[in-house]
């Protein structure tokens, strides 16, 4: 486990040997992608078609114009057409082909699942971006902080802190902020959203409060790994040879010791992924972000089950490519635990 | 008599100072809450649902929390939430734990293929957001009690299943279970009198997190509107009302949230209290790890 600096930039040196070696790990974490991928599929599949008629309501809608028999007569042939009387491996198969090209049905509203989608999607990945680097600034600067600083108190006021947020639901948070900063001292809207085209002051403004909510416990997620490996690796002996070389402590703890505590928080940006699209679901509905966790929020009230299965399966699939390429980034970053896996 | 009370007394509190502070501070917070969940009657000075007052009244002697949208008295709303909230997490946190400490005990002592299978299975379940899981299932099987119980237990126990199946992984070498196994003890006889007590202190401590966890989630999905409806009170759903009326009665979503903070961080508090008592170093990731998988 034992690694020193220079170790760690020959490493960096030794890159492109070192991902050609990775090659046969990736290829075999690829073919567990895939299964898990399948596997989420088939789940997601019979949860939806354990409901009667979900799948064509998903395709048609409620068919307002219709009288009750005529819409008998359409769901009738609809089952025939969509294969609905065939076994359900075979309209697993079926279903799964439409989804792979992107076919979601409609909603209730006649609209197409993916356009609905599509327009949903760009919001979510700027909140939930924004809010992962400001956790990952933000958590460097405490840690560093608490790593620093000669006061027990404030070491102690720090990781107090830190667990608080860690256990504050989101929405708690985000009412404290809003009480806050929107209500008492009115600096920020208190929810909404504002197109970037049309104002893009307004439109941060709008971003502000909700990437805060999110940010601050990722921030203290992010600091329990980045401390205690601050702390893990102060102790190593390159650490200590550094110090008894007469090294300045700033250097020592920016050039030698942050570099390789960094290294186990990569992990958890993998690890993280999920509680950020949990996350995303409670505070887009909080702030009103017209993201796809409101849409999703919004799609159950109305009982739309079709847009929920295709938001279930996009956040499955994205978390688990996520997790993927951040094993891989790993692999390639730290060498020493390629053995493991 | 009053000597011996005295001295039993004194015995407990002798006790009590020998275990570890966050476990103390965790126990002393959790306690009155599960008091006011099981006998919320006797507390609660008002029924949750009488209207009493005027809508928006700040808080008073009155009305400790003041009164909601349509008059009715906070702190009784607040109290009668506590059973909802308190009971469906328990029951959801004690049922993954189960669940998932059987499948991964077994899991992790046998091996082999049926371990393979088990954790392939895990990584299925642990590929879905938790509250997008629990979301979905509620939607499809109806917003009952059980049903939310259910759904939140569902998507604990896989995480409960890994943490159990390292132990499980650990402790089949151990010399008593080999020493078992040559003596013809049934698979079934080794987990539950060699591997179940000797994991309890380290699954204790993940069984805390959970919690803590299983409270979060329930208390989102009732944010969400998938948790006890209205007018039936809970934390959730009064901190989803809450927002509404930001300006005009911007204390009306303080009790519910302090509560959910509370009741969250006494099983953080106990389960980082178990973990000094037992020292067992190895949780400190898996509990950051299982809150990290909210």
């Amino acid at each position: 486990m034992v690694s020193s600096g220079s170790e760690l930039t020959s490493n960096v040196r030794s890159l492109r040997s070192g991902l050609f070696r990775v090659v046969p790990i990736v290829i075999g974490r690829l073919v567990q992608v895939v299964f898990v991928l399948v596997a989420v599929s088939i789940l997601t599949f019979v949860i939806l078609s354990a409901i009667p008629g979900s799948v064509i309501d998903a395709r048609i809608g409620p068919l307002p114009n219709f009288s009750p028999e005529e819409r008998e007569r359409i769901v009738a042939s609809l089952t025939k057409q969509l294969g609905l009387d065939q076994p359900l491996w075979k309209q697993y198969v079926l279903w799964l082909r439409q989804v792979i090209q992107g076919d979601f049905g409609y909603t209730y509203q006649g609209l197409r699942v993916t356009d609905l989608i599509a327009q949903r999607f760009g919001p979510t990945v700027e909140l939930g971006l924004v809010s992962v680097i400001g956790g990952l600034f933000g958590s460097l600067i405490v840690s560093l902080i608490a790593f620093r600083t000669r006061f027990r108190v404030m070491r102690g006021g720090i990781q107090g802190v830190m667990t608080l947020l860690l256990v504050m639901p989101a929405f708690w948070l985000g009412l404290i902020l809003v009480l806050v900063i929107a209500v008492k001292f009115d600096f920020l809207p208190s929810g909404g959203f504002e197109a970037f085209g049309d104002g893009p002051g307004d439109h941060f403004k709008f971003l502000v409060l909700p990437a805060m909510t999110l940010a601050l416990p990722l921030t203290a997620l992010f600091f329990r790994y980045l401390y205690s490996g601050l702390r893990d690796t102060e102790n190593l002996p390159f650490v200590v040879a550094s110090r008894a070389r007469g090294l300045s402590e700033r250097s020592v703890v920016y050039r030698h010791i942050l570099p390789n505590a960094i290294l186990p928080t990569i992990t958890v940006i993998g690890l993280v992924v999920g509680s950020l699209i949990s996350g995303l679901v409670v505070v887009e509905t909080v702030f009103s972000w017209p993201g796809l966790g409101s849409l999703l929020v919004k799609s159950v009230e109305v009982q739309d089950y079709g847009t929920v299965s295709a938001i279930v399966l996009i956040t499955a699939t994205l978390y688990v490519i996520t997790a993927f390429f951040v094993d891989v980034i790993y692999e390639i970053v730290d060498p020493r635990t390629r053995r493991r896996i | 008599m009053s000597v011996d009370n005295s001295s039993s007394l004194k015995k407990i509190i002798r006790f009590a100072r020998l275990q570890p502070k966050p476990l103390l501070i965790g126990i002393a917070i959790l306690v009155p809450f599960l008091i006011v969940a099981m006998v919320p009657s006797l507390i609660a000075p008002h029924s949750p649902l009488a209207i009493m007052d005027v809508p928006f009244l700040p808080p008073s002697k009155t009305h400790l929390l003041g009164t909601d949208e349509i008059g009715r008295d906070l702190m009784s709303r607040v109290i009668y939430a506590a059973r909802a909230d308190i009971f469906v997490s328990l029951s959801a946190a004690l049922i993954a734990f189960i669940v998932g400490t059987i499948f991964g005990l077994f899991s992790g002592y046998v091996g082999g293929r049926i371990d393979t299978l088990i954790m392939r299975l895990v990584d299925v379940f642990l590929s879905f957001p938790t509250i997008i899981l629990a979301l979905f299932l509620i939607v499809i099987f109806g917003r009952s009690e059980w049903v939310q119980i259910c759904a939140i237990a569902l998507v604990m126990a896989p995480s409960m299943a890994r943490f159990s199946r390292g132990t499980g992984l650990v402790l089949r070498k151990r010399g008593y279970v080999e020493a078992s196994q040559i003596s013809g003890a049934s698979t079934v006889h080794i987990v539950r009198s060699h591997i179940l007590p000797n994991s309890m202190p380290t699954l204790l401590v993940a069984a805390s997190v959970l919690s803590a966890s299983a409270i979060l989630i329930a208390s989102s999905l009732s944010y969400l509107g998938l948790g006890a409806q209205p007018p039936d009170p809970s934390w959730g759903n009064m901190l989803r009302a809450s927002f509404s009326f930001v300006y005009q009665a911007p204390w009306y979503g303080v009790g519910p949230g302090i509560c959910v903070t509370s009741v969250a961080s006494a099983y953080v508090l106990i389960g980082e209290g178990l973990r000094r008592k037992f020292g067992r170093q190895r949780s400190i990731m898996s509990s950051a790890k299982s809150l990290a998988s909210l």
